[in-house]
């Protein structure tokens, strides 16, 4: 018999074109240990990313060093952490440009979340926010039909983007409201929320907004956009909490301050172009609660945050913001019983 | 999960034990989709289902297991509907459902391309509307077996360290499957077979583990899967000539033939000196721009990300790599093992409903169907006998702690990445998609000496706060134990059936070899045993797409 155990083995298997890659990692060992940088170089393929790099200086050069990671393929959200100050998948992170620019990077753990060693976090806040928004579906008590519900496409579009999250915590790690406030429900368990009240299945919505309605929950957000920006998997959290916001208010769930705050920023935005900063506060918490508020605002004036309240402050062509109101509210409001009623999807109160 | 949900509603006491936060699971990654016949596309029906997959599983499926699942799935799916899970919809608002590779009807419910993901969060979701504790990140060191029975884990905290006794009268594994344990793979950093060694361990033997699935199109740099759906669409694979060798072995399906037979068409290129750069190459060019933005966005995301190129210019490098383990803990069809109290569900199980080949979409249905029935049987026998009485003795924990702490401190010569890089090449190299005596013969050794080789280790992380490099020579274990098995019964099985192809032996043969396979620890070494396949109604015939 002619001999083909040539075919066992693949010729050129492990052969891949390689480069040098030089990190500088935020190590710290745990309580009481002090934090400090190690830099490492290491040889990998052309194709590594961050976590392939990791990986290595934990095999070959340093065993002690500790990081989370299961998929590298972006889908199991073991592996957020900071690279040069920002959040990232370190399994969806090439390092090749870093490399052909000639940059160093900084690896550091996630914000906002508790240090336990090198780049792990303490993920039992994350954890215990997500369980606090009541995280699955509630049909209110109606009965499952004997095969499936019916979920049209268009229905079950409302909630996709917010389906895609897979828990990583980037957000989180750079959301601004929560380093103010570490009880804020933040970015990752506000868009979960959303992914059940825009559940056409779910039957619980009022509860759920009014909940998320009250102290830490959506009116928390200063709308800084950064979870949106640092998210991987383009859930758009911001997105989903201002929908929250929208379905807030169709439900009447507006006395809450966080609701009014909201108030004044869409009439300010809509009738200048801009948010007008200067009348936020006042007309948030009330004209006299206000000034207890004014050492606060001298020192974000001190710190260049607040524009001059004097001069004219107009956005010199708020067309494109009116569209951009468009377009939320088209996306939006009463999203849930539009697309049930098969009307179409505009939407014009405020 | 499924188990511990279905326990859970039955009104017993349970634990999520998982060695990564249960969203991190391994399930998240498949994309494809999950079988049920529902006949929402076209008509459909358990039988059709239940002949395809005997069919797709060379006759090594057990019938009565493959007619069990076929039957209850629909009814799993419409209940994972009612969870919440998100899935894709007819215009009708009924489930969607498409075809798979080797179906007799579009049968696969998905949600895009993300299937498992929705699977996995919404089974999560449930764990907390029942209020299941969660052992989360604690992996688990070995089962503790008291006079005959199981009498649960030893579970080693990877936060804070230290190992726990966790008791139980009925333990449900459920870790996956060991994919690892190959150089090319698909599978995940965690799927290092770690339930297939406990339960091995513990005296219950591995059923079919030389039957390993190679997936046809994954990446070169790091394993990931590159979706069917690219063929599917119309994609080429093409050799270093440009020529679409599909031609040869598949002249009719060509690129659509079934994954075992692409995955060997490629394999021959690649070893023959027809590949490129140790690839083939996986054409979508001629597809254009829209299509692929359209249809394969996240297959273009992901040749982006890790091979660094872009499919609507260029071809995507791909070989095939370690997909899906048909093998497993040999359990009955409610998932109970030999050892009273000790059952598994999933790819840590081979029930078997795979028998020598998977098809797409089955096994994700059979983690469902299989789970919920485990967890509810396992429930009933504790309603019904109540404490088993089985302990876990002070003086067991304490042996298991001297056995972590020695681990801890071993200075020994090796560090665990570079035995496992070793194994993993090794089996790549030697039990791969194409087999033959002499160099599983080889392979056999290799692998034993790399079991001794693995027990003097060099762990470097002395500490016990977050300690994955003595995670990673735990997982290590595990998969050299689970490799022997693997070579052991390759050698043995003298036929090409399924994903088990032989150079030397090229037909299936019945007479002989149509059994299962049992590989049984005798004290550290691999025994084999066999044990015989049950058929209903369907008598084997050749298999030909
Ligand atoms: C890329 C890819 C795509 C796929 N696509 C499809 C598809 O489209 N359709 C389909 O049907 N199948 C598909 N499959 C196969 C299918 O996804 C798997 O067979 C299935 O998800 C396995 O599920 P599981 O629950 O058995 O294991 P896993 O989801 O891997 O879960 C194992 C769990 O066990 C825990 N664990 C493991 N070891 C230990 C330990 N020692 N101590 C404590 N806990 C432990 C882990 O933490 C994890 O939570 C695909 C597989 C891959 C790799
Ligand atoms: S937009 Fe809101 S939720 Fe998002 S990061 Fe900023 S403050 Fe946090
Ligand atoms: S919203 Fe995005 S960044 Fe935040 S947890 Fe989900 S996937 Fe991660
Ligand atoms: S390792 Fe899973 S998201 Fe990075």
């Amino acid at each position: 018999m002619e001999d083909r155990s040539h075919l066992t083995t693949l010729k050129g298997a492990y052969d891949h074109k390689m480069m040098e890659v030089t990190l500088r990692v935020r190590r710290y060992a745990g309580e009481g240990a002090r934090a400090h940088t190690e830099t490492y170089t290491v040889d990998v393929p052309v194709t590594a990313t961050l976590l392939d790099c990791l990986d290595e200086i934990k095999d070959k050069q340093d065993g002690t060093l500790a990081f989370r990671k299961s998929c590298r393929m972006a889908v199991c959200g073991s592996c957020g952490m900071r690279m040069d100050g920002g959040a990232v998948l370190a399994c969806k992170t090439a390092m090749k440009p870093f490399v052909d620019a000639g940059h160093t990077v900084t690896v550091s753990p996630m914000g906002n979340l508790p240090v336990i060693k090198d780049l792990v976090v303490d993920m039992a806040p994350f954890w215990s926010k997500i369980r606090a928004i009541k995280p699955y579906l509630d049909t209110g008590g109606a009965k499952a039909p004997e095969k499936e519900w019916r979920v049209t496409p268009v229905q079950g579009h409302l909630v996709s983007k917010e389906a895609l999250c897979i828990l990583c915590g980037c957000c989180v790690s750079e959301c601004i409201s929560m380093e103010s406030d570490p009880d804020f429900l933040g970015p990752a368990a506000l868009a979960k929320a959303y992914r059940f009240v825009g559940d056409v299945r779910d039957g619980d919505t009022r509860a759920r907004l009014k909940d998320l309605s009250g102290a830490h929950g959506i009116w928390d957000c200063t709308r800084c956009y950064f979870c949106n920006q640092r998210c991987p998997k383009g859930v758009d959290p911001r997105d989903a909490i201002a929908k929250l916001g929208a379905e807030a208010f169709r439900e009447g769930l507006t006395r809450d301050e966080g609701a009014r705050h909201a108030k004044v920023f869409v009439n300010s935005a809509h009738k200048g172009g801009f948010l007008r900063e200067t009348e936020l506060v006042p007309k948030t918490i009330g004209p006299v609660a206000a000034i207890t508020q004014i050492p606060f605002a001298l020192q974000l004036a001190r710190a260049g945050k607040v524009p001059n309240p004097l001069a004219p402050h107009k956005a010199k062509d708020n067309a494109e913001v009116k569209r951009l109101w468009k377009l939320l509210e088209s996306q939006a409001p009463k999203q849930k019983e539009r697309a049930n009623s098969g009307a179409p999807i505009d939407g014009t109160e405020s | 999960m499924r188990a511990a949900i279905e326990a859970k509603r039955a009104g017993v006491d349970v634990a999520v034990v998982s060695k990564l936060h249960p969203t991190r699971s391994h399930s998240g990654a498949a994309e494809g989709g999950i079988n049920a016949a529902l006949g929402n596309a076209t008509d459909d029906s358990p039988e059709i289902h239940t002949f395809d997959t005997v069919k797709g599983s060379d006759y090594l499926g057990d019938q009565d297991a493959i007619e069990i699942m076929c039957r209850e799935a629909p009814g799993d799916i419409y209940e994972l509907e009612h969870m919440g899970a998100i899935f894709s919809r007819f215009a009708d608002g009924r489930l969607a459902q498409r075809p798979f590779g080797a179906a007799g009807a579009p049968r696969t419910i998905y949600s895009a391309d993300i299937t498992g993901h929705v699977l996995i969060h919404v089974l999560y979701e449930q764990l907390v509307k029942h209020d299941i504790k969660v052992y989360e990140e604690f992996f688990c060191t070995n089962l503790v077996i008291d006079d005959g029975r199981c009498a649960g884990v030893l579970a080693w905290d990877v936060v804070r360290g230290g190992v726990h006794a966790i008791e139980a009268n009925h333990v449900i594994l459920a870790t996956g499957g060991v994919g690892r344990m190959y150089y090319g793979t698909t599978n995940a950093f965690a799927c290092t077979g770690d339930g297939m060694s406990l339960a091995w361990r513990a005296g219950v033997p591995l059923k079919d583990m030389e039957f390993m699935q190679f997936h046809p199109t994954t990446l070169k740099s790091n394993g990931v899967l590159i979706t069917e759906g690219c063929r599917g669409e119309g994609g080429y694979l093409r050799n270093s000539k440009g020529e679409r060798f599909m031609a040869i072995d598949a002249p009719n399906a060509m690129e659509l033939a079934s994954r075992d037979v692409v995955s060997r068409a490629e394999w021959k290129e690649i070893a023959e000196g027809r590949g490129v750069d140790g690839c083939v190459l996986l054409d979508l060019t001629h597809l254009g721009h829209k299509k692929i933005e359209t249809r394969l966005p996240g297959s273009r995301e992901l040749a982006l990300d890790y091979a660094g190129v872009d499919p609507i210019r260029d071809p995507i490098p791909v070989r095939p790599g370690a997909h899906y383990h048909m093998g497993g803990v040999d359990v009955d069809v409610w998932g109970e093992s030999i050892v009273p109290g000790l059952w598994a569900a999933g790819e840590v199980a081979c029930v078997s409903v795979h028998g020598a080949n998977r098809l797409g979409g089955n096994s994700l249905m059979e983690t469902i169907t299989f789970g919920r029935r485990a967890g509810q049987a396992a429930a009933e026998r504790v309603l019904a006998e109540g404490d088993t009485g089985a302990r876990i003795e002070r003086s067991v924990l304490e042996d298991e702690r001297n056995r972590i702490n020695t681990l801890l401190n071993a200075t020994g010569g090796e560090r665990p990445g570079a035995i496992r890089e070793q194994l993993a090449k090794t089996m790549y190299d030697k039990a791969g998609v194409f087999r033959t005596q002499s160099v599983l013969e080889e392979c056999v050794e290799e692998v034993h000496a790399l079991r001794e080789r693995g027990r003097s280790l060099r762990i470097e992380d002395r500490s016990s706060l977050f300690n994955s490099d003595l995670v990673q020579a735990l997982e290590l274990e595990s998969m050299l134990e689970c490799a022997d098995c693997l070579v052991t019964g390759a050698v043995a099985r003298q036929e090409s059936r399924g994903a088990h192809a032989r150079i030397d032996f090229t037909e299936r043969d019945d007479a002989n070899w149509m059994k299962h396979s049992l590989a049984w620890n005798d004290r550290g070494e691999v025994r084999l045993d066999y044990k015989p396949v049950t058929v209903t109604k369907y008598q084997p015939l050749v298999r030909s797409y």
